[in-house]
């Protein structure tokens, strides 16, 4: 069964598209990042999928569920960590966690156990009798993180889940996000910005830009799809004048070349064939080759290039991760 | 309806509620200014004038002595000063019947408006809870710190008149059909009606700062309701009383539906967060 699947999801504020026919498949146990700038649909899409917002056209089932017919089910069986912790912050976290323990219909004798067993998970300190209040911003993070997770929902929805926290409480989920979608198969949908917790983390990336699906797959699969911008690296150890114009000769692609470090970086058309025949060439032409490297395209600059081609988003939506 | 959610949606509103010194302060300070403060200060000069102050004054009409001698145990032997101290106690009662009025005007501001203050309306957005479900647990945990304010205030309010009053008609004040309906369901009623109107305010405004001033606004018609029901008070004929209850009931009823209306989550998310 799919966790998520939409066909033609369409969202319009007036005359604006958020989100534009937008057709996802998210499996079971998967951990799915849709990547984008602000303003490009992450938030009205998962707003859509937890039935906040109706769609104007298409549609969505969420764990098997229809979003028009099935809500109250469905959000019964989601967690979902907004943009901001959202915690009641004269409460206290034990409070905080045992008020939507009881809206999810948590067990009254099976909260206390979660409590501590949820505060072991995500490393909580000995603060559940403080304030919510008066927690660090990261710390109330990992609170509403735990408090989404709380109810052992089928599929969880984070948006922007590490964004306030250190680098230690950040590996601290990702760890326990990785630990949760394959020991208990809890389909997770993450909205994020950050492009190395997305590669890192999920089995499968979208990116969205202007409310449009531009890319989607894994993210050594879209790396794939971008190959051809694999930098190849040539390294000497003298540099010869003409180095440059080998290059131009053979018509290929010059991004970079520098005389004192010795080098010229190129990307080369149909690189497994190219690359032994170039190599071959330039010993023949008594260049000192000391190392040749390829590197591929990293997801952060498929996203970028993507997202430029699509466009400035628009920043003045403020229905949109505002 | 699932009243366990309700419940716990009530008792987080609460607990939230009353460790907010300002909440705290109106709903213990509102009743003390008027159930204590203004009618002492209103009574009590008119007790230290000396009786004979009052001979030669001129009586009250026949017809109204005649219907407050209905209502009020030896109405007739209080003499002037303390038919004037019966009569003063009677219109300060309104100061009483405002409290269930103006309290949830606070309190709804702080439990809905709050909620998208601090950002925290789109998780309970979110939550399994319907529509029904918030609205009645708003309704309630805004109305039930105005019942427990106007239950102490009423308590206060009766026995310092009764203290006041007791020595000029050796009897109680307020003990009357109509003094326990005005408490027990038309102020009930009007509480109710108003935190409806002030949850229609909230899909309106930003901050509880600018619900505050709104409500002001929304709650001067009740006030005038309230008013107009004290003064018709000694006149009101039980099938006048009963026609009241029902008027308000059913205004209860149409703002719940469009209070519940108003919490469709779109418009809410739209709206609200």
């Amino acid at each position: 069964m799919l966790a998520v699947e939409t066909y033609n999801l369409t969202k319009m504020f007036h005359k604006l598209k958020a989100v534009d026919e937008l057709n996802l498949e998210i499996k079971e146990a998967e951990i799915y990042s849709l990547l984008g700038p602000n303003g490009a649909g992450k938030t009205t899409t998962v707003r859509l999928l937890t039935g906040l917002l109706r769609p104007t056209q298409g549609g969505a089932r969420v764990l098997g569920l229809d979003i028009s017919n099935d809500l109250q089910e469905i959000r019964s069986r989601v967690g979902h960590l907004t943009e901001t912790p959202a915690l009641y912050e004269r409460l206290t976290v034990r409070q905080n966690l045992d008020f939507f323990a009881k809206l999810y219909e948590v067990p009254e004798t099976e909260i206390k156990p979660r409590i501590e067993e949820i505060v072991d998970l995500f490393e909580l300190p000995e603060k559940l009798d403080e304030p919510a209040g008066t927690l660090s911003k990261g710390m109330k993070q990992k609170v509403a993180i735990a408090r989404a997770m709380f109810h052992k929902p089928e599929l969880i929805f984070l948006d922007e889940p590490t964004a306030s926290l250190s680098p230690e409480s950040a590996k601290v989920v990702r760890e326990q996000i990785v630990k949760l979608a394959k020991k208990e198969r809890r389909t997770f949908f993450i909205c994020t910005h950050n492009l190395f917790e997305a590669e890192r983390l999920s089995s499968r990336v979208g990116i969205i830009n202007h409310g449009k699906l531009v890319a989607q797959g894994s993210p050594a699969e879209l790396r794939e799809m971008r190959k051809d911008e694999t930098v190849t690296i040539f390294r000497f150890s003298t540099w010869k004048s003409n180095t440059k114009e080998f290059f131009e000769d053979k018509k290929i692609e010059i991004v970079e070349h520098n005389q004192d470090q010795k080098y010229v970086s190129a990307i080369i058309k149909d690189i497994e064939k190219q690359t032994p025949s170039i190599i071959s060439s330039l010993a023949k032409n008594n260049f000192q080759l000391v190392e040749v490297k390829h590197e591929f395209p990293t997801l952060e600059r498929i996203y970028l290039e993507l997202v430029e081609l699509e466009g400035v988003p628009r920043e003045e939506n403020n229905m949109e991760d505002s | 309806m699932d009243w366990g959610r309700v419940k716990a949606l009530v008792k987080k509103d609460l607990r939230e509620m009353f460790k907010s010194k300002y909440i705290l302060s109106a709903v213990i300070g509102m009743p003390i200014l008027f159930a204590i403060l203004i009618p002492l200060s209103t009574l009590y000069p008119m007790v230290v004038i000396d009786p004979s102050e009052f001979e030669g004054e001129e009586e009250l009409p026949a017809s109204f002595s005649n219907l407050m001698s209905l209502i009020v145990p030896n109405w007739d032997d209080a003499g002037a000063q303390g038919q004037l101290l019966i009569l003063t106690a009677y219109i300060m009662y309104i100061m009483v019947l405002l409290i269930p009025i103006i309290l949830p005007a606070v309190t709804a501001s702080e439990t809905i408006v709050g909620e998208k203050e601090r950002k925290t309306m789109e998780a309970l957005l979110v939550s399994p809870l319907s529509e029904t479900e918030l609205v009645t647990g708003k309704i309630l945990s805004s109305f039930l710190p105005s019942v427990i304010g106007t239950a102490f205030a009423a308590l206060t309010y009766g026995i310092i008149t009764n203290i006041t009053i007791y020595p000029y008609i050796n009897s109680l004040l307020f003990l009357d059909v109509l003094s326990i309906v005005f408490l027990f369901v038309i102020a009930p009623l009007l509480s109710i009606l108003s935190v409806e109107l002030m949850i229609l305010i909230s899909t309106r405004v930003t901050s509880v700062r600018d619900a505050y001033q709104l409500g002001s606004l929304v709650v001067l018609p009740l006030i005038m309701i309230v008013i107009g029901l004290v003064v018709s008070y000694l006149f009101i004929s039980i099938l006048a009383l009963i026609a009241s209850v029902a008027i308000l009931l059913t205004l209860c009823a149409i703002f719940f539906k469009i209070a519940t209306n108003v919490f469709d989550r779109e418009r809410a998310i739209v709206k609200l967060v």
